[in-house]
């Protein structure tokens, strides 16, 4: 069953008189399951593409379903809701908040989405075990190195059972040996809950590990492989 | 969580949070502290005209005000009298005798207005028996056959009744007291002499000393070396009932201390008897009856109810017989306004400066929250919780700091006696107690944590404008 469904998208930026075209007539699905990633050069529209999935960004054309919405006829504050309720992030530059704990930052979600607080715990420690920071639980981000905050915002992303995944260039900051041990966690996490994970990157390792592997050029897809199930 | 979340944001940047909250902490000190010392010298000097000299409500004959003459006494005293006492919130009612005459001793003559007290009476209404400067006798309680007479400090100046001479027992206070001994050797080479008036002195010891001598010291000086002989002679003038010349000579029975000179210069007080024998008025004839309220507050509710009941008499009460204090008292309210309004923008100034930088340097961050899924109220709610709490630490250090202050300071009070000379012409303490009433503080509180409010929207407003995508990309 297809977690995401891109069916003829656009997106054109008009930057001052030029047009560009960042995505230009995209078809696409995303099984539940998938460890797929996008790769393309720079300018091919991998970021633009990531956001389009995640509501982050409308199209200018086509349309995009996820989970059965059409993100088109969401309003913005029901784009915001749609998010915390179905997507996970993992950005570049980890984006913890730095004020808050490793657990906390993990339980933020479930917070938010009012989880009675007994089952916030449960599920932190649990994800926390998962990637290995159980030890971590009252560090602040300040406290961890750069794998270990990736790894937290990995867990924060699982935290509330999204639909999928988005990892935006999540090994780009990170040295092999971290990259390689967050990618690990990544796809056992893929392996044993089958949670659905969409990168987009340039490094090497994570096309390694993908399942499926769709590059991207000038905003449109050339090659969509798979590469192992 | 939103709270906490901004409680933990407000110290995210501990050094800018607390030169913020520093900022305000001493915007709002200064502010209701200024306000307090201000508040001080008109309280003090509305306390001093009400306790001292004016009472709250004083009924005269029509025509008294415009002529004092002797005969132009109240007609029906014992009916102002009940009249006075049956009104609510009178609590004490006395009467008195006021003649105008002149003070004379060998050195001098001055004119002045002699007051006839039932001693007792004006007790229980004024405090002006507690401003006796001690050493200088009583009010009133000397038993002598001699007629008495309690007048002010700057009178008996005028009159050379005060002297000043440096004795050992003036040495002594001085060494006391903390003067340097170079001074206090200067100071002594003027053992022996006599100064019958202030300005001879003041003349003498400003030869021996240099300028920053004199503004340190000369306070010291002056109060060591001021001398007064008890039972010291005046002789009053005035005319009787008959308007022939008459008048005797009076021991002074003590010598008050206020902080008005013109009161001081002007008025001096006698039993009442003494001056009804003197001037030939009869028994239960008054120019004045003086009526005390339970509090000054109450003397714009209780001056038409006895105008009422007096139409044949004239009845003032303290604003209208020095309209000054009145202005003052009013015109407090609208100095309150204008320094609430002085430090409430300072204060909103330094909140929404401090929070758009907290907005401007967090945009990814808060990019990402959106991202996540923290809708836009709640940003809003956080982002306006962080200005509620940087105002309000900063506001309650402030109001904290200002309460200890005025708590200390009301008790130790703040000595401007350099100023004392042109403070107390005009009437004014140059001791302030300062004092600004509870109300003062619970309006300025509402006002501090409206203005965090306030200050917020702007910030929170440019916060909910960011776009998550660009400011996950940190532009």
């Amino acid at each position: 069953m297809a977690v995401v469904e891109i069916n003829n998208v656009f997106k054109t930026y008009h930057d001052t008189e030029v047009e560009v075209k960042a995505i230009n007539g995209v078809t696409l699905s995303f099984e539940k399951g998938d460890f797929a990633v996008i790769v393309g050069p720079s300018g091919s529209g991998k970021t633009t593409l990531l956001n389009l999935i995640g509501g982050l960004d409308q199209p200018t054309g086509g349309e995009i379903l996820i989970a059965g919405h059409r993100l088109s006829e969401l309003r913005p504050s029901e784009l915001i809701d749609f998010r915390m309720d179905h997507v996970g992030f993992v950005f570049q530059s980890y984006n913890l908040i730095p004020v808050l704990t490793a657990a906390e930052n993990v339980g933020f979600i479930m917070n938010l989405q009012k989880w009675p607080k007994e089952k916030q715990i449960t599920r932190t420690n649990e994800l926390l075990s998962s990637v290995g920071l159980s030890d971590r639980h009252n560090s602040r981000p300040s406290q961890l190195s750069g794998g270990q905050q990736q790894r937290i915002a990995v867990a924060r992303a699982l935290a509330t059972h999204p639909e999928f995944i988005l990892a935006d260039e999540p090994t780009a900051n990170l040295d092999s040996k971290s990259a390689e041990s967050l990618l690990e966690i990544m796809e056992k996490l893929n392996q044993e809950e089958g949670m659905t994970f969409i990168f987009s990157t340039h490094d090497i390792r994570v096309m390694k590990r993908a399942h499926r592997v769709i590059t991207l050029e000038d905003g449109k897809i050339v090659s969509d492989e798979t590469t192992k199930k | 969580m939103i709270t906490s979340l901004a409680w933990k944001n407000v110290w995210r940047n501990k050094i800018r949070s607390l030169i913020v909250i520093t900022a305000v902490t001493i915007g709002v000190f200064a502010g209701v502290f200024s306000l307090a010392a201000i508040n001080s010298t008109v309280i003090q000097r509305i306390d001093a005209a009400v306790n001292e000299e004016l009472s709250h409500i004083q009924v005269n004959n029509k025509n008294f005000r415009s002529s004092s003459d002797i005969q132009n006494i109240i007609s029906d005293y014992p009916g102002v009298v009940a009249a006075l006492k049956s009104t609510p919130w009178v609590t004490k009612v006395t009467g008195r005798i006021i003649i105008r005459g002149i003070a004379s001793t060998a050195a001098k003559s001055v004119g002045v207005e002699i007051t006839g007290v039932d001693v007792e009476k004006e007790k229980e209404i004024f405090t002006l028996s507690e401003k006796l400067i001690p050493g200088t006798g009583s009010y009133f309680e000397t038993d002598t056959k001699f007629n008495t007479v309690f007048i002010g400090e700057k009178l008996a100046k005028e009159l050379n009744i005060i002297r000043y001479i440096i004795t050992p027992e003036a040495v002594v206070k001085l060494k006391d007291q903390g003067v340097p001994a170079n001074i206090i050797s200067k100071i002594e080479t003027l053992q022996g002499q006599r100064f019958t008036s202030e300005k001879k002195f003041i003349k003498a010891y400003e030869k021996l000393l240099d300028a920053r001598e004199i503004q340190k010291y000369e306070w010291k000086i002056r109060e060591a070396a001021w001398s007064y002989r008890e039972g010291s002679r005046i002789i009053l003038s005035f005319l009787d009932v008959n308007n022939d010349q008459t008048g005797a000579a009076f021991r002074v029975s003590g010598i008050f201390r206020t902080n008005n000179d013109m009161f001081e210069s002007l008025s001096l007080f006698v039993p009442i008897e003494e001056l009804r024998q003197l001037t030939g008025m009869k028994e239960g004839t008054y120019h004045r009856v003086i009526a005390k309220l339970e509090n000054n507050d109450l003397t714009n509710k209780v001056t038409p109810v006895i105008r009422e009941k007096l139409k044949d008499v004239e009845v003032l009460n303290w604003k209208e017989i020095q309209p000054d204090l009145a202005m003052m008292a009013d015109f407090m309210g609208q100095i309150y306004a204008i320094f609430m309004v002085i430090i409430l923008a300072a204060l909103a100034f330094g909140i929404v400066n401090t929070m758009l930088m907290a907005v401007l340097e967090r945009t990814r961050e808060l990019g990402m929250l959106m991202a996540i899924g923290m809708n836009r109220r709640k940003i809003f709610i956080m982002i306006m919780l962080e200005s509620i709490f940087l105002s309000i630490v900063g506001g309650f250090a402030g109001m904290a700091v200002s309460e200890l202050m005025i708590a200390i300071t009301g008790k130790t009070g703040i000595n401007l006696m350099k100023y004392s000379e042109g403070m107390e012409a005009i009437g004014y303490s140059a001791h302030l107690y300062p004092t600004i009433d509870a109300q003062f503080f619970i309006t300025t509180t509402i006002l501090i944590v409206l203005t965090g409010i306030i200050s917020a929207v702007y910030p929170a407003h440019k916060a909910l404008k960011l776009n998550p995508v660009e400011a996950i990309r940190g532009e």
